[in-house]
C-alpha cells in the first residue's frame, strides 16, 4: 500500500478531500496515465422468455437479475448469447449463484460451468459483502473458465470502509483475477443518500488501498454523469454501466458516447472505449 | 506568468487581473483552484461556518415576451399554459413558506406586458400589510428594466416605487453572461444589455438595498467571456460593494430553443472556484445544488462556496429545463456538517439568524419542490380585471377591447 496505516487512518476521516484526491490521483495517473475506459452496457432481464433486442453498440451484453433456476439461467444465456452476435454476454451476480447452488442442491462450480458452456463469458458482478465464501467463490469462477467483470460492494457503511477495502485487498492478493473493483454501493438509500464527501472519499481510499486491482470503477447509470466525472479526478479509472442506446432526439452532442467523452476530457482525461473483455474498441 | 506565480500571487491575498485569472481557469490542475479557492473561503469566513437560507423561490407568472433561446420556463403571451398567481395564491405559498420556518420570498416571474406596475405595488404591498416582517427579494434586473419600458419611467423611479411598496432586495438573475456579444447569440441582449444589468444594480445599490450577482454560463460564451463577467461584477463591486454573494449555475439545456449539452461538474468546480479568487471583494459564494445535485453541491463547499443556497421549496424554471433535485433543511444541514462544516440559518443580507429549525420543532421532510402549479394548466386570477393589459390577449382575457 503507498501510504502508511497512520497515514491510512488519518486520510480516512479527513474533510480535507483535495489533499486525499490529489493522493489517489497520482497513484492512478502512475497506473493508467491520463487513460480512462469506459463500457457501453445493454442490460437484460434474467426471467424474460423473449429474444432480447440488442443495441449494436453494446461492448457488453449484461443479463440482470435472479433467475428461478440453473434450467432457466443456462435456456436464458443461450438466447442472449444466440442474440448477442459476438459481443461478450455477462450475467448474474455471483451471491445469488451461490444461493442459486444452495436452491439446486449443486456444487456452485456446477452451475458456473454450466453457465459458461451455454456461452457466457463473464459473472456480471461479486458483491463481496454478500458472498458466502469469497476466495473460493471467485476461485470457482476462474476455474469454471469465466471471468469476473467486477468486484462490487452491495452496502457500505462508510466508517466501515477502509476495514472492507483491506479485506477486497487481501481477497485479489489470493485469488489475483479480479480486474475491476467498484467501491461505491450498489444499494442506495434515496432518504439518505451517501454525500459527495462521502464517495469522493470512498474512491480515493480505495484507490489507496486496493493497489493491487488494476481498475477502479464507477458506475455512470447508478451515479449519475457528474459524481462519475469528479470520480475520475480522484481515483477512479474505468467508468461502468454507460447506455448502449445511442438514439439522440435532442441532437449528437448529448447521446450517451458523446456525453461520457466529453465528461472524460472535461476531467482532463482521454477516453478509451472498451469492450467487456477490457479491450479497447 | 506561470501557474505556480499566479497561485502564489493568490495565496498571497493579491487581485488578480483578467489575464491571471483565464490562465488560472484554462490551464490550472482543479485541486490546485480548489485549494486556492478554499483558502479565501477560510479566510473570510474563519469559524468555519456554512449558511443557507430557508425561502421559497416563486415565480409569479410564466408569461414572457424576451424569448430567451435558453429558457424552457416561458411561455407566450396568449398561450394556454400562460399563467399568473393570484395574490391569494402567494399569500398561501408565504403561509407555507413561514410554517417550515422561512422568512422570504425569491419572487421572480416572466415579462408579462399584461402585469403593469402597479399589480406589483399591489403585491407588494398586500404581502407587507400581512406579513410585516416577511421579506420580499424581488424582481432581476431585467423585470425592473421590463416596467420602466412599460411605464415609461426611470429605472430609479420604478425601483423607488418598489421600495416604496416593500421591495427588500433585488436577485441577481438575468445576468447569464454580461458581454453584448453572448447576449446576443443568446437573445437576451434585448431584454438588457450588459451596460443595463450592471446599471440597475448599480440604482438598487444606491437607493440602499443589497442584492446578489449571478452566471449562467455553459451556453455559447468563451473562456475569456465568462472571465470578463466576473470582472464587470467585481467592478461594480468596488464602486458600491452593494453585492452581498455571487451565484453561478450551469445552463441546462432540456426543452430549451437553444439545445446543446449541460457543463460539466468538473467545470462547474473550476468556475466556481475562479470565481471566488477573481471575485475578491464578494463576502459570499453559494452552492448551486439545485443544477448540480446535493453531491457535487456539497463538494462545493470544498471549492470556495461558504453558503449552500436556499430550501427553496418551490422551483420552476431550471426544472423546465430538466433539472430536478431537492434538499430540504435537513438534507442541506447533513451535507453541511458531514464535509467538517458549521451550519447555520442565515437572511438575504447574509446574517445569521440561528441553528438549523429542524433540530428546535418538527417539521415536515420534502423529497420534491413544489412547483408553482401542479397542474401545470393556464390561468389568470379574478383581480387581475383590475389591472389595464397591454397585449390583445390580455385585453380580451380581461374583457378590455
Ligand atoms: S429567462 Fe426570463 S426573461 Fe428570458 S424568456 Fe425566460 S422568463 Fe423570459
Amino acid at each position: 500500500m503507498p501510504v502508511s496505516e497512520a497515514e491510512l487512518a488519518s486520510l480516512a476521516s479527513t474533510r480535507d478531500i483535495i489533499h486525499l484526491g490529489l493522493i489517489a490521483d497520482d497513484l492512478r495517473r502512475q497506473r493508467h496515465g491520463l487513460r480512462t475506459t469506459f463500457v457501453r452496457v445493454a442490460d437484460v432481464p434474467a426471467v424474460s422468455v423473449e429474444p432480447p433486442v440488442l443495441p449494436p453498440a453494446a461492448g457488453e451484453i449484461r443479463i440482470c437479475g435472479v433467475p428461478a433456476t440453473l434450467a432457466q439461467a443456462v435456456s436464458r444465456v443461450a438466447q442472449v448469447v444466440a442474440a448477442a452476435a459476438g459481443a461478450p454476454v455477462s450475467g448474474f451476480s455471483l451471491a445469488d449463484l451461490e444461493a442459486l447452488a444452495g436452491a439446486e442442491r449443486a456444487p456452485l462450480r456446477t452451475i458456473l460451468e454450466e453457465l459458461h458452456a451455454a456461452g457466457l463469458e463473464l459473472i456480471a458482478e461479486a458483491p463481496f459483502d454478500r458472498l458466502q465464501d469469497a476466495r473460493r467463490a471467485v476461485e470457482e469462477v476462474n476455474i469454471a473458465g469465466l471471468a469476473l467483470a467486477r468486484l462490487t460492494l452491495q452496502q457500505l457503511e462508510s466508517t466501515f470502509a477502509v476495514a472492507l477495502y483491506q479485506a477486497v485487498a487481501a481477497l485479489q492478493r489470493d485469488v489475483a483475477v479480479v480486474r475491476a473493483f467498484a467501491p461505491l454501493p450498489r444499494l442506495l438509500n434515496p432518504a439518505v443518500p451517501t454525500t459527495g464527501y462521502d464517495d469522493v472519499r470512498r474512491v480515493a481510499l480505495a484507490r489507496l488501498v486496493v493497489d493491487n486491482v488494476p481498475s477502479i470503477q464507477v458506475d455512470w447509470s447508478r451515479y449519475g454523469p457528474k459524481l462519475a466525472q469528479v470520480a475520475l479526478t480522484v481515483g477512479a479509472d474505468d467508468v461502468d454501466a454507460v447506455s448502449a442506446i445511442d438514439d439522440a432526439p435532442e441532437g449528437r452532442r448529448r447521446a450517451p458516447l458523446e456525453e461520457i467523452r466529453r465528461n472524460i476530457v472535461a476531467a482532463g482525461q482521454s477516453p478509451i472505449e472498451r469492450d467487456g473483455r477490457f479491450e479497447p474498441r | 506568468m506561470t501557474i505556480d506565480r499566479i497561485a502564489d500571487k493568490v495565496a498571497a491575498g493579491g487581485r488578480i487581473d483578467a489575464g491571471e485569472a483565464l490562465a488560472l481557469y484554462r490551464c490550472a490542475p482543479t485541486p490546485t483552484l480548489g485549494r486556492l479557492a478554499d483558502a479565501i473561503r477560510a479566510r473570510r469566513h474563519p469559524g468555519g461556518i456554512v449558511t443557507y437560507i430557508i425561502d421559497r423561490n416563486v415565480n409569479y407568472t410564466n408569461v414572457c415576451v424576451a424569448k430567451c433561446s435558453f429558457c424552457a420556463f416561458y411561455r407566450p403571451v396568449g398561450s394556454a399554459e400562460g399563467y399568473v398567481l393570484g395574490f391569494d395564491e402567494i399569500f398561501r405559498k408565504i403561509d407555507e413558506t413561514i410554517a417550515v420556518g422561512g422568512g422570504q420570498l425569491l419572487l421572480q416571474g416572466g415579462h408579462n406586458p399584461d402585469l403593469p406596475l402597479e399589480w406589483y405595488e399591489d403585491l407588494f404591498r398586500a404581502v407587507k400589510a400581512r406579513y410585516p416582517s416577511f421579506r420580499l427579494h424581488a424582481l432581476s434586473p431585467p423585470e425592473v428594466i421590463h416596467l420602466s419600458r412599460l411605464t415609461q419611467k426611470p429605472i430609479g423611479e420604478v425601483l423607488d416605487r418598489l421600495i416604496a411598496a416593500g421591495l427588500d432586495s433585488v436577485p441577481g438573475g438575468g445576468a447569464e453572461i454580461l458581454v453584448d456579444r453572448v447576449r446576443r447569440a443568446l437573445h437576451c441582449y434585448g431584454k438588457a444589455t450588459s451596460a443595463e444589468w450592471l446599471d440597475v444594480m448599480r440604482h438598487a445599490h444606491r437607493a440602499g438595498l443589497r442584492t446578489t450577482a449571478t452566471m449562467m454560463y455553459g451556453t455559447v460564451e468563451t473562456g475569456e467571456e465568462r472571465i470578463e463577467h466576473l470582472m464587470r461584477l467585481r467592478a461594480l463591486q468596488d464602486e458600491t460593494a452593494g453585492f452581498t454573494a455571487f451565484i453561478a449555475w450551469s445552463y441546462q439545456p432540456e426543452h430549451t430553443e437553444l439545445a446543446g449539452s449541460e457543463a460539466t461538474a468538473v467545470d462547474y468546480l473550476r468556475t466556481l472556484a475562479t470565481a471566488r479568487i477573481v471575485l475578491d471583494n464578494f463576502e459570499s459564494l453559494q452552492a448551486s445544488w439545485v443544477t448540480q445535485g446535493g453531491k457535487v453541491g456539497q463538494l462545493s463547499l470544498g471549492y470556495g462556496a461558504n453558503d449552500m443556497g436556499s430550501v427553496m421549496l418551490e422551483e420552476n424554471v431550471v426544472r423546465a429545463a430538466g433539472a430536478a433535485y431537492c434538499m430540504d433543511e435537513m438534507e442541506i444541514v447533513r451535507n453541511i456538517e458531514d464535509a467538517g462544516f458549521i451550519a447555520k440559518r442565515r437572511n438575504m443580507h447574509y446574517e445569521i439568524l440561528g441553528d438549523p429549525i429542524f433540530r428546535d420543532r418538527e417539521i415536515p421532510r420534502m423529497l420534491a419542490l413544489s412547483t408553482s402549479r401542479t397542474g401545470g394548466g393556464g390561468s389568470s386570477p379574478e383581480e387581475l380585471r383590475m389591472y389595464s393589459a397591454r397585449s390583445l390577449a390580455g385585453k380580451r382575457d380581461r374583457r378590455q377591447d
